[in-house]
């Protein structure tokens, strides 16, 4: 019998600093991919109600997080994991019922106080997320207040840098009710900060990211239905307003596709690198949001020079607080700290301690099923077979793109995708 | 009842999110 509390054989130094390299690359192109998930909603002009295109996006998400973990891993894969570690479904379903009323709680914030106040409100997520890192899951113990400067410090620059770059982006704020709109964005951050909880919970216990987010869009597409029905009245009224955008949906779902790539990306840096390090990184989706925005579809065209000096302060801001984190990976000290409390999570829940200690070092303790059923190219069929139908009803509004950078841009996602993807691979096997 | 339902039940990890998500939902409810 193993001792689940024992002491952990330590990863070689060589090992971790890969582990830690694949987690950072992660959280970058977790935020290039995040980012670029607002610009197919932007070729909806229709007057769609805000709810009712959230509920969109996240079918398509739901689409995704179905057949992307089929096609890399395999159904039979994420059953056996789920099979180590069932309880942990509970808390992915949580943490999809708290993204949804967190998506919902934005639009609202920015309705109600508008992008440059409400973006840095709930953009705190990150200092949340360093709080519960630190409080539940050893993150930053036993390393050196360097280091902890390092993320701290990060955090902080990229919060005034998310600030700035909002306050630029905000054209013609609106006016409302401003003490809801400000508890709305600080909701939303809070819910953000929180859903990470279960991240970190899952993959300190062993979880595959692949497997997690299939429950977790569980959580997310049941939550955000209901908030959809409540807020359009019924099902004959919400069914009414999609049929009749059927001509948009394509573009809602692409959007929740593009997102679910991004978000993939942010599991496995929540994985490697801890989530007191993960969110920040990711949270440089909105220099890619407004990369979008700014070249391909002409915002802030003439606008002031100070709205430009902000948009280059608050740009650099986030790109140097960015850069002081990921210069702040976690140590050999630190990561004994995290094998802790992922023995503590093991002993508490009767988990085998091989498949908790093998997960952490990004192994695989059982046998991965390399081969894919019937069932999983079912999934894979029949969510493409989705993304082309509307595809085909879609409708391409009249809007004046800067094509060149639509290529340029996704071009640099896709190099990020691959590269990023191919170390994940030859680092962890996708574990 | 088994051994992990009765883990979950005290682990502060599951009723700190649940805690959130309410006072979200609040949140939401009110300001709609």
């Amino acid at each position: 019998m193993v001792d689940p509390l024992a002491r952990a054989p330590e990863l070689d130094a060589r090992r971790l600093r890969r582990l830690q390299l694949a987690g950072m690359a992660s959280g970058f192109t977790a935020g290039a991919w995040l980012g670029a998930a607002e610009a197919p909603t932007k070729m909806v002009t229709l007057g769609l109600s805000p709810v009712v295109i959230s509920l969109a996006m996240v079918l398509g998400v739901f689409l995704a997080r179905w057949s992307l973990p089929a096609l890399l891993r395999g159904t039979a894969a994420i059953g056996a994991d789920v099979r180590q570690a069932p309880h942990l479904i509970v808390w992915a379903v949580l943490a999809g019922c708290l993204w949804a009323v967190a998506n919902t709680l934005t639009i609202f914030a920015i309705r109600d106080i508008g992008l440059s106040i409400a973006f840095p409100l709930w953009n705190a997520n990150s200092l949340l997320g360093i709080l519960w890192g630190a409080v539940f899951f050893n993150e930053l113990h036993g390393t050196g207040w360097r280091r902890r400067l390092g993320v701290l410090g990060g955090a902080a620059l990229m919060f005034a840098g998310a600030t700035l770059l909002a306050v630029a982006s905000a054209a013609g704020a609106p006016a409302g009710h401003a003490a809801r709109g400000v508890a709305a964005a600080l909701a939303a951050g809070a819910l953000w900060g929180t859903m990470y909880i279960p991240y970190r919970k899952a993959y300190l216990t062993g979880m595959n990211p692949l497997a997690f987010i299939t429950f977790f869009t569980v959580g997310e597409v049941v939550m955000m239905l209901a908030l959809a029905l409540v807020d359009r009245g019924g099902i004959a009224a919400l069914a009414a307003e999609l049929a009749g955008a059927r001509d948009v949906l394509f573009w809602l779902l692409l959007g929740g596709f593009v997102w679910v790539v991004g978000d993939l990306f942010q599991q496995y840096a929540a994985k490697y690198v801890g989530i007191s390090r993960g969110i920040p990184l990711s949270n440089t989706n909105q220099l890619w949001g407004l990369a979008w925005g700014l070249l391909v579809f002409g915002e802030l065209r003439g606008g002031a020079a100070t709205t430009y000096g902000q948009v280059i302060g608050g740009s650099l801001l986030m790109a140097l607080g960015a850069l002081a984190i990921a210069l702040a990976s976690a140590t050999g000290a630190e990561h004994r700290r995290w094998q802790e409390a992922a023995a503590r999570e093991g002993a508490r829940y009767g988990i085998d301690p091989a498949y908790v200690r093998a997960a952490l070092a990004g192994e695989s303790s059982g046998v991965s099923p390399s081969r894919r059923s019937w069932l999983d190219w079912t999934l894979v069929g029949g969510a493409t077979a989705t993304f082309v139908g509307f595809g085909m009803v879609a409708r391409v509004p009249q809007l004046t793109l800067g094509w060149g950078w639509v290529a340029g841009l996704t071009v640099a996602m896709l190099a990020l995708l691959c590269g990023t993807g191919w170390l994940l691979w030859r680092t962890t096997r996708f574990n | 009842m088994s051994a992990r339902l009765a883990a979950m039940l005290h682990d502060a990890q599951l009723w700190v999110p649940v805690a959130v998500l309410i006072a979200g939902l609040l949140v939401l409810w009110w300001i709609r």
